[in-house]
């Protein structure tokens, strides 16, 4: 008979493809770096490894009491939901699958918004591009910290869809309405500085202090770890989100996406061949197409008056920005 | 129970991404190909093509009558399928290759391994592993291929259709026929089957990926 291995060597035991771990005894620190090479995404495989590192933290309560998340692959956290799948199963007319994908997602960052339950503190550094469901992935950590040339936004509305994985929930719990709507609705992408003034994101450090700034973090909640967690648990009561609103946006997501026509879905794949041609080594990648598509948004914007904020005109950011350069 | 399809793509989804991410696809996909290599990859497709129809009327004639729906499905298809090896024939003599040179074209060893798989698991493994033939082709073509049909257009400086009416073409097709295709998967019930159809899969996304590579 098989005795199933508990505590920390069931943690750390298991073989992972797309993911590398590391356990830090003096702070009970458990990172997670992701790896889904070439192009880094939350494809079924990779989701199904974070979920089972999810169920062995909640299976070994008191054991983790950081969880940190940082990618692997340069100069990318995350592209977000894997794009070729959605263009499979849209094509495919598959409703159930497409919906399964989407509520496999929103375990995930529901397990993060519950990770005070479970005694876990969360922290995730951004060194790179992290788009769509990438972004909405980092929404629920507690400490979110950007490396100052990190790039991020949601760019769904760009074809037609919106982001479905909690980043109404979390960008509105986080930075209020104005923003939440500002963000999604836009599709623009916007830089570390820029998501830090949204109160996004909780800490911007230059590009390479990363590492410090993690250890940084985790130093300073150890000693009022359980204090932080209370705190954060009274948050959840105080700017509550469910599971069921989650799921509710989820569902509507999924029929949304079945709606997408076949200019939409070449949009779309436009979006996954830059992905590509980035893990392939061009300087040029998802980020940059976005800013292409920012820019035929822009001439509606400019005729509407509607250009975002002032200040940030001529940053190159901006969907004005990229006008004005 | 999970419909079929659903579940086949939950198992055979790593397949895709290693055939996605492979580094000579991406690089084909993201920027095209030489037309000396999109040459070799029409004569290989070529050999694809012309062995398609062959491999589904082989299935069709072993599937049980349990089974109907897939032979349906199977002569439908076929009859639709009828005639592209002439597709090919034009984008290549669009690129240069003339159509004696095409029919003299010895298939790669990856090509025959693939045409020869499908052949075997049709008289062999089980004739539903069609299907999972089916579904890779399906896949390669409506979700791949049209950015990579745009990608030649641009890296070769094809004019319209010229050239690239094959991919270009079954990239839509193909499109609908992943919908009719999820219908009929979802109604493989039995294990053996459904095993054979994933294992089919797994090998058609192999083979193809070493096909691509050679060329």
């Amino acid at each position: 008979m098989t005795v199933p291995l508990q505590g920390l060597p069931a943690l750390m035991g298991r073989p992972y493809k797309y993911i590398r771990l590391e356990w830090s005894s003096e702070l009970a620190a458990l990172r997670v770096r992701t790896c889904v090479k070439p192009i880094q995404c939350y494809s079924l495989a990779a989701m199904a490894e974070l979920q089972r590192v999810f169920s062995d933290i909640s299976d070994n309560e008191g054991l983790v009491k950081h969880f940190v998340m940082t990618s692997d692959v340069a100069g990318v956290f995350n592209f977000g939901g894997d794009l070729s799948l959605f263009v499979l199963l849209i094509r495919a007319r598959d409703l159930d699958s497409l919906r399964m994908y989407g509520r496999r997602c929103v375990d995930l960052v529901w397990w993060m918004e519950t990770a005070p339950l479970r005694g876990v503190h969360t922290t995730v550094l951004v060194q790179g591009d992290t788009l769509g469901g990438g972004l909405e992935s980092v929404m629920p950590f507690h400490k979110v910290i950007f490396e100052r040339s990190a790039q991020a936004g949601f760019p769904e509305v760009l074809f037609n869809l919106f982001p479905g994985m909690g980043a109404w929930h979390f960008t509105i719990r986080k930075a209020g309405f104005t923003v939440a709507n500002e963000m999604i609705l836009s599709g623009r992408l916007y830089t570390a500085e820029q998501l830090y003034r949204r109160s996004l994101v909780d800490l911007v450090v230059d590009d390479g202090e990363g590492e410090a700034a993690i250890e940084q973090v985790l130093r300073s909640v150890s000693p009022r770890l359980r204090g932080t967690l209370a705190a954060l648990q009274a948050r959840r009561f105080a700017t509550p989100i469910t599971y069921e609103s989650l799921m509710q946006v989820v569902d509507h997501w999924t029929e949304t996406a079945m709606t997408l026509t076949d200019r939409d879905l070449r949009l779309m794949e436009r979006l996954a061949r830059a992905q590509v041609r980035k893990a392939g080594g061009a300087d040029e990648g998802a980020v940059e197409e976005i800013k292409r598509l920012e820019l035929d948004t822009a001439w509606g914007e400019e005729r509407s008056g509607n250009t975002g904020w002032g200040d940030e005109i001529g940053t190159g950011v901006t969907a004005w920005g990229a006008l004005q350069n | 129970m999970l419909p079929f399809f659903a579940d086949l793509v939950i198992r055979t989804d790593e397949a895709r991404r290693a055939f996605e991410t492979n580094p000579v696809v991406l690089d084909a996909v993201a920027n095209g190909m030489p037309i000396e290599r999109y040459r070799k990859l029409l004569l290989e497709l070529y050999h694809v093509v012309w062995h398609f129809n062959p491999v589904c009327a082989a299935a069709a004639s072993r599937i049980e009558d349990s089974h109907r729906q897939i032979r349906y499905h199977l002569y439908e298809h076929m009859q639709e399928e009828s005639g592209h090896e002439e597709w090919v024939m034009n984008d290549l003599e669009a690129v240069g290759v003339q159509r004696s040179d095409t029919l003299a074209h010895t298939a790669s060893p990856f090509t025959l391994a693939l045409n020869g798989y499908n052949y075997w698991a049709a008289d062999r493994r089980h004739p539903c592993s069609v299907l999972g033939m089916l579904y890779a082709l399906e896949v390669i073509a409506s979700v791949y291929g049209g950015p990579f049909a745009s990608a030649i257009k641009e890296s070769l400086l094809l004019e319209g259709e010229q050239g690239i009416s094959f991919i270009g073409s079954h990239a839509t097709m193909d499109a609908l026929h992943m919908a009719e295709l999820r219908k009929v998967l979802d109604t493989v019930r039995d294990k053996a089957a459904r095993d054979a159809v994933v294992e089919s899969v797994l090998m058609n996304f192999h083979h193809f990926t070493c096909m691509f590579e050679t060329v």
